[in-house]
């Protein structure tokens, strides 16, 4: 079920099985991301690949000494490439990999075009999706939706995505989809048409239990995306951007010039490993340690390189040393922008006005503390008009309702025409009259004591009280509990006993908090595995930049041409 | 140094047999006590073993991520990591699941292939067509011929597209006129406009026919690249005649074609001249591959070395290590200096190389780079030779320090069982029956030979079939080792390794069968069922009797207390005896098993090389290295002493003792070794009572074979020689004697390569190609002449 080890493996395969000598790797745009994801440059130079090409790209040179390994996704412009590049091969022998099924139509031009016989081998390797974290999968598709119904092209490109998945973890599944929804049947039942379609791949091993896949939509719980984060990996996401691990950090003030863009990825980095999911505070002393670590290896061996074993055993820790500065410096770097961009923010007053109005159920201290916070001149506009946001799909139908005057401290403020018109479209995207179920009231006895008590004991981080709907969701699914009126089948047979591998899709994008609810959640239920997945990993910019690609364009639109380019993000 | 060095029967030897503490290898008495031990000494330093664990394994697997996740979080040991541990009960971590099988996958070659298959046929056809008539319309004197017979020849080859039924040029759609006037391609017939018509010059022409028939040649050389397919295929289609005479003509002649032709032609070129053509950056790419693969071979060998140096074990010789090290080194700089080479290849040439080129050079240097950071920067040092000794006296005294520790820890458990059985004395003279058994039991220990005799210790070695194997094993790898036949050497030691495990396993399993026993016997001395227990007693120690003499393990100590209650003089020497045994048993460290005394004991008396007493022995061959320190290193004196206390490994003693101790006697010995062996054999049959088919045979003829090994040399010197670096691309294997045809062949395959070195101009080797054509030549002449007579 580990989809970074699944997507791994793969492209090992690949390289193991074009034997030794040179080799170039020839990659589209959307497989080089995928590669990246889950080999290092140097790891993978260690099996002579020496060099990564674009298969559109024209500056190629003729290297006949090179085999070619391509990896890439079946599209009609990826076939047209590699015809031309068969009719003059440029490398000496091609191993071919597509990402996913490949009609027999293509196959044949491809076949036709190989005059030279150059093509040693042409197959389907499924590993078409982004994986984020061993439980985390991405597609990185902006804007899926228009309106309530698919991008056709982005349902296609999302099946596929979901069908690999399931393809590369060797599971066949039973589909769950979320009734209120009508783009989460349509996935749905494109899924099942794929299986249906090619029932010989999916022809694996059965388990006891069969594996469960849940389609969500993004619409039900609008509210995860809209906060603030304080794990480290979210928290990132939410201030810096992750971008297939990929950290641009080159708007830090005074940033050196290596630094520029940093990668954090989970497979490499330990320090990363250990700590993207804790929260901000210990991530702070942890760096600390690390630090102290780093300086007292340093000056000790700058100190003592007088006598030639001193040296030795300095060349000898090399390596160590290398990778460790590395290490510090881009942590330290990381993190000390986060919490320069926390108190430049006042992220720490904001995001605990934030927990209240999604956690708790009080109206009027929740009005008070954001109209208090309005009137403080550090709060960003992007950071008003979230909370705006934030109080308006919680009390949308509350009785005092007093959305009108948030809207005019939003404009007296100054907090553009832009985000303004944002927070109805929110309202809009995810509010009551949408949601399937009940994000904010608690619905069972259970849940209510839990209530009770949390407010009775008092929170114990008040910055990361807010547990996503997911984790609900996925609890009572795990306990057999979902109710199959909110949560059908697709297909008659339902499953019996309790799921053990689930496989949860979230259309419009899953959250770095929901990776982190997951992932507890695999840690904490014996016998279950939960592997999430989205069309995107959202932060609360890329979210609203979905909000408004999928047409929601909010009420009192006077341009109809609104395009989210969240500017502000400081 | 060597005054002060105790007798090899106190010097430090590990202990395999009993309860081994994984961990600090103390010997603890009892399964219940290496449990305690392990709860009360190591239960915290738990991670300390997993930190360890991953300084071994430098790329951490999935899996111990999570080892190296716990070590991260218990360095920080903050509020978080119990919100989490809380958590976990019994979930799992999404780094820590199992990694599952590949995913699917879907091959469509078998599809591809066949229509490939189809359009390959097509087009080679058409390829060869081409080629034949090519090579019709160059088979004549062009210059000499008057154009109107040209035509005609042309004409003839093949038949021309009528004027009329082409109004317009079908590649750039213009009318045909007077002004625009028709051209015919010479090679398909078809009409083109002047602007659309391409020529082929005559040597192209040439290149292109006389490639195919060279093919066609070759065809019997094994040149499995992949083009060569082709090139054979077509080849072998076309038509042969000569073509010589174009050959040397100048001319600027030109045939005409049309575009699709002259592009079927060119393509046909490229891939005669991409068949030829390796580039330096391969041949030097090669060599750094295979620096690299001895590396990877070379220096996991090494590190294990090192490793026990350092940690001042004896397993290893030093100045082998040393020589590993410089080798490896050696090819460490030899990577670097090709990754180097390839960087700069074409740098200072004229063009520039494509980007893409320098690229490639600059990631195979950086990659190379890599390579010798991650692995020769982990190559640790080894200790000087002073420094080695330090670490040897070292590890013996912290060897000698444990060793004491565990006498005092023995004799403390024989004080409380002494009292036991005190106490248990006490209550058992009430009853009248109740001495009977001890006196009993006691002359079964007796002569089992718990006390120091010689002849006891050499029936327990031989009791454990698996003992012996375990020997043997330790034997061979050691003559394995002297043989230099490395590979073979890591084979046994694994297998070596599977062994102990077995017996380790068995030895716990005995020992928690006998501890079981032990509270079932306390349990019943505790009832006083006298009458009972007596019939329990006997059958019991019927079966401990049968136990002891199968198992040897040093915590049957313990069940033996009780039968001794009697006596305490004997006591005093059981325990001095056992401290003896232990000391033995400690003194091999390198062949990590119970040390067979008795062989060793007896080898020597019988043996007149060595007429003292084994336990002088040693100090004998002291007193000797000591005089030798000055003319031999003083590092294989190490190792040989070693082997010399080591009693597993006799044979392999024996001849470096050879080596080692300037005795006359033992020079005699050299030449009759196998003599040496036959005693050994004899004891054997006489001495022993039970004993497995004869390892010790096995060892003569393995040892034999290494020595013949030896002689034949070093298999290091062997690869040295055979450097794949300086062959010769053109080198021919010079047999002494060459059948004709082969000669034949050779030199028919020699011109047809002085043809393509002459083609792609590289002179030099035209030269060294023509000096063995003649060379072959000559050879062949001698060769008709022995034949003729």
């Amino acid at each position: 079920m580990n989809v970074v080890f699944a997507v791994k493996q793969y492209v090992s395969k690949m390289i193991e099985d074009s034997g030794p000598g040179m080799k170039v790797l020839l990659m589209d745009k959307e497989t080089t991301s995928i590669v990246s994801m889950v080999y290092t440059q140097s790891e993978i130079l260690q099996k002579e690949v020496y060099l990564f090409e674009r298969i559109d790209s024209l500056n190629r040179e003729t290297m006949k000494h090179l085999k070619a390994i391509c990896f890439l996704r079946p599209t009609k412009e990826n076939v047209e490439y590699l015809i031309q590049e068969l009719r003059r091969p440029k490398y000496s022998i091609y191993y071919i990999y597509f990402s996913n099924v490949i009609s027999k139509s293509d196959v044949k031009s491809l076949a036709e075009a190989d005059e030279q016989e150059v093509v040693a081998e042409i197959q389907e390797f499924y590993g078409d999706y982004i994986a984020v974290n061993p439980h985390v999968f991405s597609l990185n598709l902006l804007g899926c939706c228009q309106g309530r119904s698919w991008d056709l092209a982005q349902l296609s490109r999302t099946a596929q995505g979901l069908t690999a998945l399931l393809l590369s973890l060797k599971k066949c599944p039973m589909i769950r989809y979320q009734l209120s929804s009508d783009p989460a049947k349509r996935l749905a039942e494109c899924v099942k048409q794929v299986i249906t379609k090619e029932y010989e791949l999916f022809d694996f091993r059965r388990t006891e239990v069969p594996p469960l896949l849940l389609i969500l939509d993004r619409s039900d719980d609008a509210i995860t995306p809209l906060l603030n984060q304080w794990t480290y990996q979210a928290m990132v996401h939410e201030l810096l951007g992750i971008n297939n691990n990929r950290i641009d950090l080159s708007r830090v003030p005074g940033i050196s010039k290596d630094l520029r863009e940093v990668v954090l990825s989970a497979e490499n980095d330990e320090f990363y490993a250990n700590n993207m999911y804790l929260n901000f505070a210990e991530i702070g002393s942890n760096i600390k340690n690390l630090m102290e670590d780093f300086q007292r290896r340093k000056p000790k061996e700058q100190q003592k390189l007088e006598s030639i074993a001193d040296m030795k055993a300095f060349v000898e820790n090399y390596p160590q040393f290398k990778k460790m500065s590395g290490t510090v410096s881009k942590h330290v770097t990381v993190v000390g922008e986060l919490s320069r961009l926390a108190s430049e923010r006042n992220l720490l007053e904001v995001s605990e006005v934030e927990q209240e109005l999604a956690c708790q159920n009080d109206h009027s201290s929740a009005h008070q503390n954001v109209r208090r916070l309005l009137q403080n001149p550090k709060v960003t506009e992007f950071d008003a008009a979230r909370l705006v946001m934030l109080y308006a799909l919680h009390y949308e139908r509350h009785s005092s309702n007093s959305l009108p005057g948030l809207m005019m401290d939003l404009k007296n403020k100054g907090v553009s025409e832009k985000y303004r018109k944002l927070v109805s479209a929110v309202v809009e995207y995810g509010g009551k009259r949408v949601r399937g179920s009940d994000l904010f009231s608690p619905k069972d006895a259970v849940a209510i004591t839990k209530q009770f008590l949390k407010g009775l004991k008092g929170v114990e981080n008040v910055y990361t009280q807010h547990q996503p709907f997911l984790h609900e969701t996925l609890d009572q699914l795990i306990k057999g509990k979902l109710k199959d009126g909110q949560y059908p089948y697709l297909g008659p047979s339902t499953l019996r006993d309790r799921p053990q591998d689930i496989i949860v899709f979230i259309i419009g994008g899953a959250t770095y908090e929901e990776a982190l609810t997951v992932y507890n959640l695999n840690r904490s239920t014996p016998g279950v595995r939960i592997v999430l997945g989205g069309t995107t990993i959202h932060n609360t910019k890329s979210f609203l930049e979905e909000i408004s690609a999928s047409g929601f364009r909010g009420r009192g639109a006077e341009s109809s041409q609104v395009t989210a380019r969240a500017s502000s993000r400081r | 140094m060597a005054s002060n060095y105790p007798p090899p029967f106190d010097d430090p030897v590990e202990v395999r047999e009993g309860f081994l503490c994984p961990l600090c290898l103390k010997d603890l008495q009892s399964f219940y006590q290496l449990q305690s031990h392990y709860e009360e000494e190591h239960s915290s330093e738990d991670r300390d073993v997993k930190g360890q664990l991953r300084n071994l394994v430098q790329k951490a697997k999935k899996a111990k991520k999570k080892l190296l996740k716990r070590e991260g979080d218990d360095r920080t040991d903050t509020g978080a990591q119990e919100r989490y541990e809380s958590f976990s009960y019994g979930g799992v971590d999404p780094y820590m699941w199992e990694p599952q099988e590949l995913g699917a996958m879907r091959s469509h070659l078998s599809d591809f292939k066949k229509h490939r298959a189809a359009r390959i046929d097509h087009y080679v056809v058409e390829v060869n067509k081409l080629i034949i008539r090519l090579e019709k319309l160059t088979s004549f004197d062009r210059t000499n011929t008057e154009s109107a017979k040209i035509r005609a020849i042309e004409k003839s080859v093949v038949p021309w597209v009528n004027d009329q039924d082409v109004p317009f040029c079908p590649d750039c759609g213009n009318k045909f006129s007077i002004r625009n006037r028709r051209h015919h391609c010479r090679l398909c017939g078809s009409i083109m406009c002047k602007k659309c018509m391409e020529l082929v010059s005559l040597p192209l022409a040439s290149k292109l026919t006389s490639a195919s028939k060279e093919a066609l040649a070759s065809h019997t050389s094994p040149n499995s690249s992949p083009n060569s397919i082709h090139g054979s295929r077509r080849g072998s289609i076309s038509s042969v005649s000569s073509v010589s005479s174009v050959l040397d003509e100048k001319d600027d002649d030109r045939i005409r074609c049309c575009r699709h032709c002259k592009d079927t032609l060119l393509k046909r070129e490229q891939q005669i001249d991409e068949k030829e053509y390796t580039p330096d950056i391969v041949k030097l790419y090669e060599k750094l591959r295979l620096c690299m693969e001895k590396v990877d071979q070379k220096a996991p060998e090494y590190i294990k070395m090192a490793e026990s140096l350092n940690a001042g074990e004896t397993t290893y010789n030093l100045e082998h290590a040393n020589d590993l090290r410089v080798e490896v080194q050696k090819v460490y700089e030899l990577i670097d200096a090709l990754s180097k080479k390839i960087l700069t290849l074409g740098l200072n040439e004229e063009p520039q190389p494509h980007p893409k080129t320098l690229q490639l050079q600059r990631m195979i240097r950086y990659s190379a780079t890599l390579f010798v950071q991650e692995k020769l920067l982990g190559l640790m040092s080894l200790p000087t030779k002073d420094k080695y000794e330090e670490l040897k006296e070292k590890r013996k005294q912290e060897m000698d320090r444990k060793l004491h520790m565990e006498r005092q820890a023995t004799l403390e458990t024989q004080r409380r069982l002494e009292e036991k059985q005190k106490d248990l004395v006490s209550r058992s003279t009430a009853a009248p029956n109740g001495e009977v058994p001890y006196p009993k039991r006691g002359t079964v220990k007796k002569s089992e030979g718990w006390l120091p005799t010689s002849s006891l210790p050499r029936q327990r070695e031989i009791a454990d079939p698996l003992l012996q194997q375990i020997d043997n094993i330790t034997s061979f790898i050691k003559q394995a080792k002297a043989a230099n036949r490395l590979d073979e050497v890591r084979m046994l030691q694994e297998n070596l390794r599977q062994l102990q495990d077995e017996y380790d396993q068995q030895q716990t399993l005995k020992a928690i069968e006998l501890s079981k026993r032990q509270a079932e016997e306390e349990e019943m001395q505790r009832e006083q069922l006298q009458v009972l227990r007596e019939k329990e007693w006997e059958r019991e120690q019927h079966k401990a009797m049968s136990q002891h003499s199968r198992t040897r393990s040093l915590d049957f100590r313990e069940v033996k207390q009780h039968q001794h209650e009697s006596g305490k003089e004997n006591l005093n020497q059981i325990a001095q005896s056992l401290d003896l045994d232990t000391t033995q048993m400690k003194s091999s460290p390198s062949s990590k098993t119970p040390s067979p005394d008795a062989v060793q004991k007896q080898v020597p008396k019988e043996n007149s090389v060595f007429p003292i007493k084994p336990r002088e022995g040693p100090q004998y061959i002291r007193e000797t290295d000591q005089n030798q320190t000055l003319l031999l290193n003083p590092f294989e004196d190490e190792a040989d002493t070693s082997q010399v206390e080591d009693p597993a490994n006799t044979l392999a003693r024996d001849s470096s003792q050879v080596v080692s101790l300037p005795t006359k006697a033992l020079h005699s010995d050299k030449k009759e070794y196998n003599p040496f062996e036959d005693d050994e054999e004899d004891q054997q049959t006489n001495g022993a009572t039970v004993y497995a088919p004869n390892p010790f045979e096995d060892n003569g003829n393995s040892f034999q074979k290494s020595v013949n090994d030896q002689n034949s040399g070093n298999p290091f010197e062997g690869l040295s020689s055979t450097n794949p670096f300086e062959v010769d691309d053109n080198e021919i294997s010079g047999e002494d004697i060459i059948e004709e045809e082969l000669l034949l062949q050779q030199i028919d395959n020699i011109k047809a390569y002085i043809f393509d070195a002459k083609h792609s101009g590289r002179m030099d080797e035209v030269e060294v190609l023509t000096e063995n054509l003649k060379e072959l030549k000559r050879t062949l002449a001698k060769q008709k002449e022995k034949s003729k007579c």
